[in-house]
């Protein structure tokens, strides 16, 4: 299993390549009873801030949005339901997400190549924060008097 | 002379557009086309400029809409706005808390000693502004030598993941007032629903300045940096990161991330004035989509501006907000420039039967 939260498998499953998340939907077995519970979506999300001077709520802008809610039955009898929202136009891509977080909430077979996939998605979500961490790391100011500064200014 | 219908311009519009793409592609022995990669980290500040100044963040898109307007922010602003008026809305996050963005960028002008430190990040501030002629030429071997070093040699381990806001330190010491409940609760006004009727609510000025025209903001802003007004304003703090974007499990219904934003927030600390029976440091704020550093500034400036206006009568332009909410629009005035291009045959012939009959009558009066 996974040690991540389940609110946080989608976020680093959307940034497995597609190819490697395909690989693991085609696996699934065919037989598999997959309906909508709700209707999947493409749209755009309202995104709500609050300023942190007056700490006033505004909008600042728009996002993509697409969402998916399913069950999965399988021919053994187990069901389990699955969901996903995320930053993307692409329907097709929260519906693949979302059967992995059925797959992965009620262990179905095959729960391990997803919870693998999870395991790449948070490499990968690693690599970019020590990436933007970096940045910070090279940039750090540390002031420090002229008298104690000497002639080298770091 | 009436009014005379014509038609006759279709091909010569299908020919203009033709000619826009020949011009885009005439190199094509030589050159490969921009994919939106290239565009989106190499021209990374233009396209955060179209990002935020078109309302709607979506990084693929907005590469689109610069290859396709050739690098015309404006217009590309215009085809990232008139794509998400189409789209229909399926969602609204609760009102996201920057306290958590993972930054890239922090700077304060008004405390050397910052809690968790200034980190300078990626900006221009510090360039000498002299030609990198090595540029001109890069060979692909330069080119990615720089992030292949990116990582060495570093202890990111001392890196917090998230840092506090500068204005709590100043909130702290009874310096600011204390943000109030009220507010807090307050409905945002949608400027992408509702038309800029005045007198306008705060949410929705800072809505409008968010997606406002870089230049635009920057032109008022400055009238007022420079006597039009007496904000006089301190970078409490600048910073650039990305903010997560939360939004309910539909199973779980607790908070997850569906994607983050890459956004520039500023807080300038202005004049102080009495608050409550006591003299406090007043604040503007500035926030917009993608690593707009200017913008943020001068939004926060206009937002100090637009308060003081509001409390005392507006004395400068920056202080009324019929003047800068009605005039920062890239979208808005870019459009009516524009319109000056379309034809206007039966007006002018108006005002050219008018401008005679006036010459007319003035030979008239002085040939009696």
């Amino acid at each position: 299993m996974t040690e991540l939260e389940r609110e946080e498998w989608i976020s680093v499953l959307n940034l497995v390549p597609d190819e490697a998340l395909r690989a693991v939907i085609d696996n699934f077995p065919a037989d598999w009873i997959i309906k909508p519970k709700a209707l999947p979506q493409a749209g755009l999300g309202l995104l709500k801030m609050r300023d942190s001077a007056l700490g006033e709520p505004f909008y600042l802008g728009e996002f993509p949005l697409s969402t998916c809610w399913l069950s999965i039955s399988t021919q053994d009898g187990k069901t389990a339901e699955g969901a996903a929202l995320i930053m993307d136009d692409r329907i097709e891509q929260a519906e693949q997400l979302a059967i992995c977080d059925a797959v992965l909430s009620a262990k179905l077979p095959g729960w391990e190549s997803v919870a693998q996939l999870v395991s790449l998605g948070a490499e990968r979500k690693q690599i970019i924060e020590k990436e933007r961490k970096a940045i910070l790391a090279r940039t750090r100011v540390d002031f420090s008097l002229l008298d104690d500064a000497g002639d080298d200014d770091a | 002379m009436g009014y005379v219908a014509i038609k006759g311009g279709r091909d010569a519009i299908e020919g203009s557009k033709t000619a826009f793409d020949f011009l885009r592609t005439q190199q094509a022995e030589n050159e490969q086309p921009l994919q939106a990669g290239a565009i989106e980290n190499q021209l990374r500040l233009l396209h955060s400029r179209v990002i935020s100044e078109g309302g709607l963040y979506h990084p693929e898109l907005a590469s689109l809409a610069i290859k396709q307007a050739q690098g015309d922010s404006l217009e590309a602003a215009f085809i990232l706005r008139a794509h998400r008026s189409t789209v229909p809305r399926i969602a609204e996050t609760e009102a996201l808390d920057t306290s958590k963005m993972r930054v890239t960028r922090r700077i304060s002008s008004a405390f050397k000693d910052i809690p968790g430190g200034q980190m300078l990040g990626a900006a221009t501030d510090y360039h000498l502004r002299l030609f990198k002629m090595e540029l001109l030429n890069e060979s692909p071997e330069a080119f990615r030598a720089v992030s292949k070093q990116w990582m060495d040699e570093l202890d990111l381990d001392t890196i917090p993941d998230s840092f506090p806001k500068v204005v709590e330190v100043l909130r702290n010491e009874n310096l600011l007032a204390p943000i109030k409940q009220s507010r807090h609760d307050q409905v945002p006004f949608d400027i992408t629903r509702e038309p800029l009727v005045l007198p306008l609510p705060r949410s929705a000025a800072l809505a409008t300045m968010a997606r406002g025209e870089q230049g635009g903001l920057l032109s008022i802003a400055y009238s007022n940096m420079r006597g039009y007004g007496d904000i006089h304003p301190t970078v409490a703090e600048l910073r650039v990161g990305y903010v997560p974007v939360m939004l309910p499990h539909p199973i779980t219904g607790k908070p997850m991330e569906v994607g983050e934003v890459q956004v520039t927030e500023c807080e300038v600390v202005a004049m102080y004035e009495e608050q409550d029976g006591k003299p406090m440091f007043t604040l503007g704020y500035g926030a917009c989509f993608g690593h707009n550093e200017v913008k943020a500034i001068s939004m926060a400036i206009l937002d100090r501006a637009l308060q003081k206006g509001e409390q005392h009568g507006p004395s400068h332009p920056s202080e009324d907000a019929e003047f800068v909410l009605l005039h920062v629009d890239g979208i808005d005035s870019m459009g009516f420039c524009s319109h000056y291009k379309m034809p206007h045959y039966v007006t002018f012939q108006s005002d050219m039967d008018r401008l005679r009959t006036t010459q007319d009558k003035q030979a008239q009066e002085e040939a009696k």
